[in-house]
This record gives C-alpha cells, structure tokens and sequence, in this order.
C-alpha cells in the first residue's frame, strides 16, 4: 500500500487516525493493511461498526450472493474420504464437509451439537451418553439419518466383528467404551467402561455413514470399497463431485442439506507442490485461501487483494530429554537442574521471532494459553537466562574443560538431537539450540532422519538423546499420551519415559470427573509440576496463519468464524462464507 | 613357464623408425593431446576457473579465519536476511548465518561430490567394462546384461528411490545423506553408460596384432588388462569423464534442491536454493547467489570438458 | 529376417525387466520396513493395531513370499489371474490402498504432453537456430548461439524453473502484466479448455525444452556444416542451383537425419525425462507422483510406478532398435 494510493494527502492522514484509533493488533492484524484501508475507503463509519459486531457474529453489513466457487490450496493431496479410516489432517478436511457429525465444536472450542439435538445427556454416574438425533436430519438421496446409521458407523471402529477394518480409533472405542445401543430410531446411548471425561471431544466428532449403503458391506471391503473414493450418498454441506488424483477434489452444493444450502455452489481442494506455491497461487487468485508459513506472513499481508488472518492453535513444537534407563544420556539428564539449566540457555523469543518470523508464541506450560485449563501463572518459569544456566551447571558439578564442553567425573555434556528432515523450522530449531548451547559449554549435534524413523525412535527404539517434534492437543486438555506412564511402554509417545505416580494420579483424576472446576484444579496442578520437572519441555506454541483473498466473505469472525477449532475437518464457516464476485 | 621380461618389454617399447624420413619426433599420444588442450584458450581460462573454484573449496576452513571473521554455523537469530556489508560480504540467511562462508562451504559439496562420483563411476565402470569385454562370452553376457536392467531405471528415479530411504542400516554402517554417500549412490547409479563404452572400445582393441603378440609371449590376463587395454580404454574414459563432472553437479545440485541430498545444517548450493525459494520476499540474493554459483561451476567443467575432449578424443585425428 | 530380429531383441527384454524388478524390490525392501500408513503422532494408536494393520497389508509375510504376491498374485498359483505384475496388477498404494495401475494411467498423458511438447518446442527451434549459426559462421550471432548453448547445459533446470515462475508468473501479475500461471496443468475452476491447457503449459515445456534446444542447435550445426561441404553440394552449386535451393533442398535435408537419431534417443526417456520439471511446476505427471509418493514412504506405489516406467524404457529401447534394423539394414544381421 503506497502513498500514491492514497485520495490526498489529508485522506492518508485520517485513515492513520482511524488506525491509531482502532486497536492495530486486533483488527488490523485479522484484516491486513490493506484491507483496512480499502474498507476506510469505502465508508468508515458503517465498517466500524461492522468490526464491533465482529466480536459477537458474522459481519453483516455486505449482502451475501448466491453462486460461485472457493478453493483451497493444500499441500497434500487427501487419501480417503471414508471417515472411518482417516488418519491424516487433509482427508478429514473433506470428509468434514462430506458427512456431518454427532458434534463438532466452536471456534474457541466448545461443543455443539450438530447432528445430534442437543449436548449428550450424560448419566449422574457419568458413565452413559444418551444422544437423541434431530429430526429435519437428511442423506443426499432424502431418506433421514438414524440411530442405525450411528451404531454402524462406530461398529466399523469398536465392533469385534469389524476388526478387519483399518481404522485407527478402534485402540481407544475399545478401552473405553463398553457397548453402543440404539434405543430408538433417533436415539443412541454410549456406555463406557468408566468415567472418562474427554469422551464426548474425542469420539463423537466422526462422519456418519448411511448404513443403506454400508451396512451390507464385508468387514474387508470397507477398506477398499469405491465409496472411499467416490462417495455417492453423503450428508454433509457439499456432495462429492470429482477428485483428480494428486490434483484437486471439487465438492458441489448440498442444495437439500439440513442447515439450509450454502451460498457457494463449488468448492475446490487444490492440491500444489509446497508451501512456497500457496503464497504464489494466493498472490495470482489462483486459489482463494490457504494455510501460509510464518515466513510468508509480511509477504502476503503486503499484498492489497488478500486478508491474512491469525489465531492461536493447540499446535507446539517441543523436545524431549531422553531418561530411559537404558540411554547413554539418562544419568546425564536425570538431573533437574540439567534439564532446567538448558531450557534457560535458550532464546526462545529469539526463536519465535527469526524461526517463526513472529508467528509463535513462547510456551509458558504445556496447555495451550486458549484452553480453559491454562494456569497463566504457572511456575517456574523460563525466560533466556544463560547466565543463571552457566551458574546452574556450575553448582550441578560439570565443569567446563579446556576444550570449552563441560564435563562431570569424565563424561562430556555432549548429545545429538535428532528431527525429522523436510520441515525447515524444525532444522532450524536445531541449529539455533545447538548454538546456544554451545554459548553455555554444552555440545550438541543436529542430525536429521525420515519421519517414520523419528515415530519409530519416539515410540518404540528409544536410542536417541534428543528428540525435537511437533504435536497437537484436541479441544480436550487430557495430556495423558505424553505424559502418562503407561504410554511409556512401544508404541506409546511418552518416549523419554517420564514416570511419576503422582502425575499419573493426577491426569486419571482429571478424566475421571466430569466437574469441570474439579477438573481445572487437577490440570493447575500438572502444569506447575511439569514445569518445575520440565521432562520435555514445549518450545512455542504456533499459530494458525490463513491467507484469504478478498473476494471471500462471511469465513471469519463469529463463534463459527475460521479459528483454532475451526480450521480442518471443522469448517463451521462453510454456510456463511460467499464470494463477493459470485463468480 | 617363465614369462620372458626382456622380450616383452622390447615388445612394448620398440619405437617406429623410418629411415632418413624428415619427421619430428613422434609423441606419444599423451604429450600429443596435452599440447593441443594447452592450445586451446577458452579450455585454459576455464580450467583455470575450475581449479581456483576446486582451491577455494578445500581451503574453506581459512575462510572463516581469515576472510568473514564468523563460522558457516554461527546463528544470530536478530540478524536475519541482513544485506551485504562489510561484516557480512553477501548478506545472511534466515539463521543469521554469513551467506559467503556458507557458499565457500557449499562448493565442498558440490565439487566434491562432481569429482568424487566421476572418479567412482570411471572405477566401477572401467573396471566392468574391461573385464565384459576382455573375457567374452558367458562373463560378457551376465554383466552386459547386468548394465542393460541398470540403464532401464531412469536416473531420476532411481536415486529417488535410493535416497529417499536414506539414514539406511546396512550392516555395521549407516548410509547417512553426507556428501561421500551420495557420490557413491550418484556413481553406483551412472557407471553403465561407461561400462557399456568401455566395453565396446576393448571389443575393438582386443584382437590387434599387439595385444595377440603380447599375449602369445605369455604375460597374464591381469597384466594384458592393465598394461596394455586400460590405456588403450583411457582416451574413451577421459572424454566420458570429461563432460561427467558437469552433468554429476547439476544431478547432485537437483537431488539437495528436491530435498533428498544434502540436509541441513550442511551447505550444498542446491539446498540453499531450496531454503531461499520460502524467502524470496524476505532476500532476493539468497535466490540468486547459490544459483549463479552453481552456472560458473558447471560452466567451467563443461568448456574445459570440451576442451579436453576435443584434445584427447582419438577419434578426432 | 526382420521378424527374427525383432522376435530375438523382444525375447532379450524379458530377463531386463525381471531383473528390474528384482533391483527395485530390493531396495526398497532394504530398509526396516516400519512405516505403516496413518502412523502420524496420533495418541491413539495403539501397538496391536499397527500389528493389525500391518497384517491386513501383507507386511508382515517372508520376502520372498512378498515378492511372489508382487509378481504372481496369490500363493498357490493358479491359472486366471489373481494380481501380481504378470496379469497386470502393480499393487496398491501403502497410504491410501488404491490401485498402482490407476495413479498411473491417470498421470502418464500428463507426462507424455509435457515431454512430447517440449521436444516438438525443441525442435522447433534448434532448426533454425543451428542453420544460421552454420551458415554464419563464425559471426557474431554464430559465437553467441554457441555460448548460449554451453550456458543452456550447465544452467540448473530447477534454478531456471524457479526464476521463471518468479518472473512470468509473481512478477507479471503483481505488475499488471498478463502472467502465466504458477504450476500446475489447468485452472482447478472451469478450467481444461485447450487454451487454458496451453497457459500452464508453456512455462514447464520451455524449462524441459531448454537443454534440448541447447545439444540440438549445436547439433544442427555441426551437422549442417558437415553436408555443406560435401561434394554433391559443391556440384550442385557448379551446376548453377541457387544458394536457396542448395541449403534447404540439399543440405538441411540431408542434415537434419543424424538429427532424427538423436531425437529417437530421447524416446525411451519419454516418460522419466520431465520429473525435476514437474516437481517444481506442481505437473501432475508421474515424475511428480515419484517423489511425492517416495517422500511420504509410500513403497509399494514407488515400486510399481519404477518397474512400469522401467517396462516402457525397455519398449521404447526395442522400439529404437527396431526402427535402426528397419532404417540399416546391417544392423539385423549383427
């Protein structure tokens, strides 16, 4: 946005006003320069109005039109589009506007109901789920949705006789769950086997398949029957049209959809080569939105016909001190005051703010700060303090020697920390904490492996010192799977073997009651004790960063809007959003 | 029975004299096509290049010392994409990293990787191509064959296949995505176009009346390939070699920039490329530079390649 | 003679392509064999199910066994087909279970529209450009095709790629220029016509026909010097023809043969030749689909998709050399 775009000097000016006036961080940032600027233009007064409704609902001041189409870019291609046998982030995107769910949840994530009439009615005993279906509910081909169509769809995933199928939630249906029964054609109840609070997050949430055209399958041909293809018979806001192998997947308006059809008659999924040709494609309006790396944000907020928008997620990066006992690191790292010296020799503001160009936000516990389990004060805390790590490792004993590595009773402080290769922020990661802790006499050495190596070290081998990874946390603050014991033994993802049976206690308490409050206090309680032990500690926490062009309206802002909950298989935003062009 | 020394060495080095011929000295064929490359000036200069490329690469480490003051590795988070200035000749990367250091670094790779792989691949297919066609028959059939299943796998491919499985345990070691691995995995993949070269050439070589001389004194199989086909083969050898040293640092420079060579924190000019390529907004030298780098390094070998084929190509008499 | 010779190449071919196989299956069986498909750091995936699914794939039966799955179909054997290379089944993809043959048969017109275009693109303009530089030799246009050459082979085709885009396709847009798309082989929205065909394809095809143009002017030239100073070009001009009609009714004509060799070389490479090309244009050929596929360990598809291409090598090498024993007749009796 230059000068020369400016109506007149005078014009420039009060448009600085209205941004000094209007809060930068908040409006400008979720619009761009630019788009404030156009909208300044095209009549201040009615837009700031729209931004204060922007907190509470969809903006409404530009009248939504029917028709057009809205792509996607993505840069994976998706796998399936059977929502039983999803596994990666891309099929469940579209398998999310396939086939609508029991619940799904908010953009700050708070569940919804939305096959289902209401919330789940849960017993006193907390051990059964009563969902009733609503009743204006429909399949593409008009007949409605039923309990049965319910019950098969988890049989698929629970059921013995459906062990065939190769879905990945069958390990948790079966530990928790004891039986599923359909009490009426609209009503299903869900017994468990015990209390378990995170249920209704984690399992009601997948695409249900009518059993008109399931049910008679063999439990082998649901693996590959063509309908993981080539759905014909959905229920979601958009029907399947086609899908172009490694190219792109078009979705067509669901005209009879329950919620009432959505504006955009097309969507497209487009599928290209890296992230690099997302921001080429948005700055073309080859593709309408797509998900941007950090370092594309000042690029791409730059450009006067996109938006960019961030938000936090539940998405982290963080590293593990390996200390199972049969690691050649493990006495080294025993130690707290190692594992809390070399936190504080890191800058990991520095790091936010190079790696993740500012997109990141420096962990201060292990939940995310938008959960409504976050304690803020948690303690202690970790801000870049080589100083205090120098003294720290001083008073632990290892002494630097000549060669400028510390050393205690012969052993070096010397380890490799191990990434998967491809992902440059994680190389990267690497080598600025290889570098500050070189400042501090520690030696460290990157070495980068494939990603099912870097799985296959995390969850069963074991023989790393180091590792660096990314996760993510659900809607649920659970923490069990990093750290609870019993994901220590192969195949869990407590790979550095944190043991402590009062953090095991803890986390069971805190799914074993459904009192929230109760549960806030246990979940307080884990954070403070994981950050004083700091096993593994989380480097930042990212952000989602969207670039959104212009022509497309009605995607944000809202409970419903694109935000942390709302950004994959959720796209709640789907029935508002419209192109202003219509084309 | 003995080998006669005397015989054979008179057999090899009897000189041809015509009497009273007003010849010049006869040259040997090498003397002969040294002369001619040092004739031509466009092969000199670019040789020339090639050869301070090839110093500046080993003397990386002095660099850092000497020249930019600051190691290829040393991050400096708040200095990132910083423009050219006299701490910093080239500018830095997204690391905060001295662009210059990293690209003398980086030419480690790239050339050594170029010569490495073409002195492997000379090796394995010489010494493949020699034996194929020395020995004939069942021998020749088996690896000829062997040649033509390895030319039916596209190069691309193969190393695709190869390097994506890379760190890979074999045995006692682990094949890592360092820089000798890939000139092995480069050259195991390339050696046959030079076997099948080789091969043909020995094939015409074999039956000369020298070589059946030779061979009736009784000297060995072993002596008969190494003294007397190998620098008879070299000729071929040197001209596929010498347009080989490009080709291998385009390939090696395509397999970093596809993510599937040499990984980071190395330096390769092909992986600084794939870095640059997310931050063209934020530094358009990081896009050029490694680029440009890798046109002079190719440029270099494939002029003086030419040249050196256009001098020692026996063909070309 | 020419059905034997033909019969004996075809027979030839068959223990190259077993062989490939053997090499490819191989490789890719070297490794330990851990990934399963789905195994991202999902919580809940437990140890028994990766066993199961692992089963349910067939991963977990004896090599060799595998590779008679790979190449026959089912154990015992029997005599309709029940999958494997022979009935044509190149086996399903470890991340999504579709059939190999599928992804294939869908991208290969891609592959083939890129390369066969890049060499009409090639073609089309060596010709020329070798011509003038024989008939001006030595001239200034002459020494700067030359030098334009030796930069075309040693340029990076990916670095060349990436600046193109750069330039024709960000730059032009954010100039108000017309630009050329990105990546890509239509417009995901109504796109397909031939026009909207012809835009994505200009910038992929230029970059591959690039290195072409580079060998195949040089080439030209070389090649069209040589005839010219031929006798029968010298008795034609002593007879009184044209300088017009000597060049381009004798010479080039006849010059331009050696050059058809060259071009029947690049057949076999038909379909491998465009794969770093189609990786940065996002063309969705199956050079493409290789390292897409070979990045997410997708090994029975990467396997499948390097024996078929090897297959058609091994085609276009016989039908190379069919068309030499046809064209020579020398060649038939060797």
């Amino acid at each position: 946005m230059s000068r020369e775009e400016a109506p007149g000097e005078e014009g420039f000016r009060e448009f600085e006003d209205f941004l000094k006036h209007w809060s930068r961080r908040d409006f400008v940032k979720r619009m761009g320069i630019g788009a404030a600027y156009t909208a300044f233009l095209a009549g201040g007064v009615e837009f700031m109005e729209a931004c204060a409704n922007a907190g509470t609902g969809n903006p409404t001041t530009v009248t939504p039109k029917k028709g057009g189409h809205l792509t996607e870019g993505t840069i994976s291609d998706i796998k399936t589009l059977n929502p039983v046998l999803t596994s990666d982030t891309a099929s469940s995107e579209i398998v999310g506007l396939l086939y609508d769910s029991l619940l799904n949840l908010t953009a700050n994530g708070d569940l919804r109901p939305l096959l289902a009439k209401a919330l789940p009615q849960t017993s006193s005993d907390g051990l059964t789920y009563t969902v009733t279906l609503r009743d204006n509910i429909k399949w593409t081909d008009g007949s409605p949705i039923t309990a049965d169509d319910v019950k098969m769809t988890y049989d698929f995933m629970f059921d013995p006789q459906y062990k065939d199928v190769n879905s990945p939630r069958r390990g948790d249906l079966e530990q928790y769950v004891k039986s599923i029964t359909v009490k009426d054609a609209k009503t299903i109840v869900f017994t468990l086997k015990s209390v378990y609070a995170p249920f209704a997050v984690n399992q009601l949430q997948y695409g249900i398949l009518p059993k008109k055209l399931w049910g008679s399958l063999a439990p082998k041909e649901v693996n590959t029957t063509d309908m993981n293809t080539g759905p014909t018979v959905t229920s979601g806001v958009f029907k399947f049209q086609k899908w172009d192998k490694g190219q792109q997947v078009t979705l067509a308006r669901n005209d009879g959809y329950w919620q009432g059809a959505p504006y955009l008659d097309t969507f497209i999924y487009k599928v290209v080569a890296d992230s690099v040709a997302i921001g080429n494609q948005l700055k073309t309006g080859e593709i309408d939105y797509g998900q941007i790396d950090p370092s594309q944000f000042s690029d791409l907020s730059a450009q006067s016909s996109l938006s960019v928008v961030t938000f936090p997620v539940a998405i982290f990066t963080f590293y593990a001190y390996n200390q199972n006992s049969t690691a050649k690191v493990a006495q080294m790292f025993s130690d707290k005051a190692v594992r809390q010296a070399l936190l504080y020799a890191l800058d990991r503001q520095g790091m936010a703010d190079a790696l993740y160009f500012k997109q990141a936000v420096v962990a201060t516990s292990s939940m995310p700060p938008i959960s409504w389990a976050y304690n803020k004060d948690a303690k202690p805390q970790y801000p870049h303090d080589p100083a205090k790590a120098n003294s720290m490792l001083d008073a632990a004993g290892w002494a630097k020697g000549s060669d400028g590595i510390r050393a205690k009773g012969g052993q070096k402080l010397s380890f490799t920390m191990i990434t998967n290769a491809g992902n440059k922020v994680r190389e990267n990661s690497l080598v600025a904490m290889q570098d500050a802790w070189k400042q501090i006499g520690v030696d460290a050495t990157p070495k980068l492996i494939t990603f099912p190596q870097l799985v296959a070290q995390i969850t069963n081998d074991r023989s790393y010192d180091v590792f660096l990874v990314g996760f993510s946390w659900s809607a649920e603050p659970d923490q069990s799977a990093l750290w609870h014991s019993r994901n220590t033994a192969p195949g869990g993802f407590n790979g550095f073997s944190y043991k402590s049976s009062a953090m095991d206690k803890i986390l069971d308490d805190a799914v074993a009651t459904l009192d929230q409050n109760k549960r806030k206090q246990l979940y307080f309680q884990m954070q403070d004790i994981l950050n004083d032990e700091v096993p593994a500690p989380i480097l930042v926490f990212n952000k989602g960063i969207w670039g959104i062009n212009k022509r497309v309206q009605g995607m944000t802002g809202g409970d419903f809007g694109l935000g942390t909950y709302t950004q994959f298989q959720n796209k709640a935003w789907m029935r508002t959003t419209f192109v202003s062009d219509g084309k | 029975m003995a080998v006669d020394q005397t015989a054979l060495t008179q057999l090899e080095g009897t000189p041809v004299q015509y009497e009273g011929a007003l010849a010049r000295p006869a040259q040997s064929y090498w003397s002969e096509s040294w002369e001619r490359l040092r004739g031509s000036r466009f092969g000199m200069f670019f040789g020339g290049i090639l050869v301070l490329l090839a110093l500046i690469a080993i003397a990386a480490p002095l660099v850092p010392i000497f020249v930019t003051h600051v190691q290829p590795t040393s991050v400096n988070l708040s200095g990132s994409f910083g423009s050219f200035s006299s701490a910093h000749l080239l500018g830095t990367d997204e690391l905060g990293r001295d662009t210059f250091t990293r690209l003398v670094y980086a030419a480690r790779v790239s050339l050594g990787v170029g010569f490495l792989a073409v002195a492997l691949y000379l090796l394995i297919g010489g010494t493949v191509g020699i034996t194929a066609g020395f020995y004939g028959g069942v021998t020749d059939d088996l690896l000829m064959r062997f040649v033509d299943i390895l030319l039916a796998i596209p190069t691309i491919y193969l190393l695709i296949l190869i390097t994506s499985m890379l760190p890979l345990p074999v045995g006692p070691i682990i094949i890592k995505h360092d820089a000798i691995s890939l000139s092995v995995i480069i050259a195991i993949t390339v050696w046959g176009g030079v076997a099948r070269l080789v091969r043909g050439e020995v094939l015409s070589v074999k039956n000369r009346d020298f070589m059946l001389a030779t061979r009736s004194i009784g000297a060995s199989n072993l002596r008969l390939m190494a003294r007397h086909l190998l620098p008879n083969v070299l000729p071929v050898m040197i001209v596929a070699a010498s347009l080989g040293v490009g080709q291998i640092i385009l390939t090696e420079a395509a397999l970093d920039f596809i993510g599937l060579g040499v990984q980071p924190p190395t330096a390769s000019w092909g992986n600084m490329l794939l870095n640059a390529q997310s931050y063209f907004y934020h530094s358009t030298s990081l896009v050029i530079l490694p680029g440009v780098c890798i046109v002079v390094a190719v440029l270099s070998a494939n002029i003086f390649g030419n040249a050196v084929r256009d001098a020692f190509d026996p063909r070309l008499k | 003679m020419l059905a034997r010779y033909v019969v004996r190449r075809a027979v030839a071919s068959i223990p190259v392509v077993f062989g490939v196989t053997l090499i490819t299956f191989t490789l890719l069986h070297a490794t330990s064999g851990a990934f399963v498909p789905g195994l991202e750091l999902n919580p809940n995936l437990r140890p028994a199910d990766i066993i199961r699914i692992r089963n349910n794939l067939g991963l977990n039966d004896p090599l060799p066994l595998q590779y008679w799955h790979w190449i026959a179909g089912a154990w015992p054997p029997s005599f309709h087909c029940s999958g494997g290379l022979i009935c044509g089944d190149f086996g399903r993809s470890l991340v999504d279970g579709s059939p190999v043959r599928d992804h294939i048969l869908e991208r290969l017109p891609n592959t083939l529209e890129l390369t066969i275009t890049a060499i009409l693109l090639g073609v089309l303009i060596s010709i020329p450009l070798g011509v003038v530089g024989a008939l001006r030799r030595g001239s200034v246009i002459d020494n700067f095709f030359t030098f334009l050459s030796v930069a075309g082979v040693s340029i990076p085709s990916f670095w060349l790629a990436l600046l193109l885009i750069l330039l024709f396709s960000v730059s032009f847009h954010a100039w108000g220029l017309p630009w050329l798309p990105s990546g890509g082989a239509v417009n995901s929205f109504e796109g397909g016509d031939p026009i909207d065909r012809l835009t994505h394809l200009i910038l992929p095809a230029s970059c591959l026909a690039f290195v072409y143009i580079a060998i195949w002017s040089r080439f030209t030239r070389s090649s069209m010097l040589e005839t010219l100073s031929q006798d029968y070009v010298r008795t034609a001009r002593a007879k009184g023809m044209s300088e017009r009609r000597v060049t381009y009714l004798h010479a080039l004509r006849n010059s331009l043969v050696p050059l058809v060799t060259l071009i029947g070389l690049e057949l076999p490479g038909l379909v491998s030749g465009g794969a770093i090309i189609e990786i940065v244009f996002s063309w969705p050929g199956v050079g493409r689909l290789a390292l897409e596929r070979a990045l997410q360990y997708d090994y029975t598809m990467v396997l499948g998709l390097t024996t078929f291409i090897a297959l058609l090598v091994v085609i276009g090498n016989l039908l190379a050399d069919v068309l030499y024993g046809l064209l020579d007749p020398r060649i038939r009796y060797a």
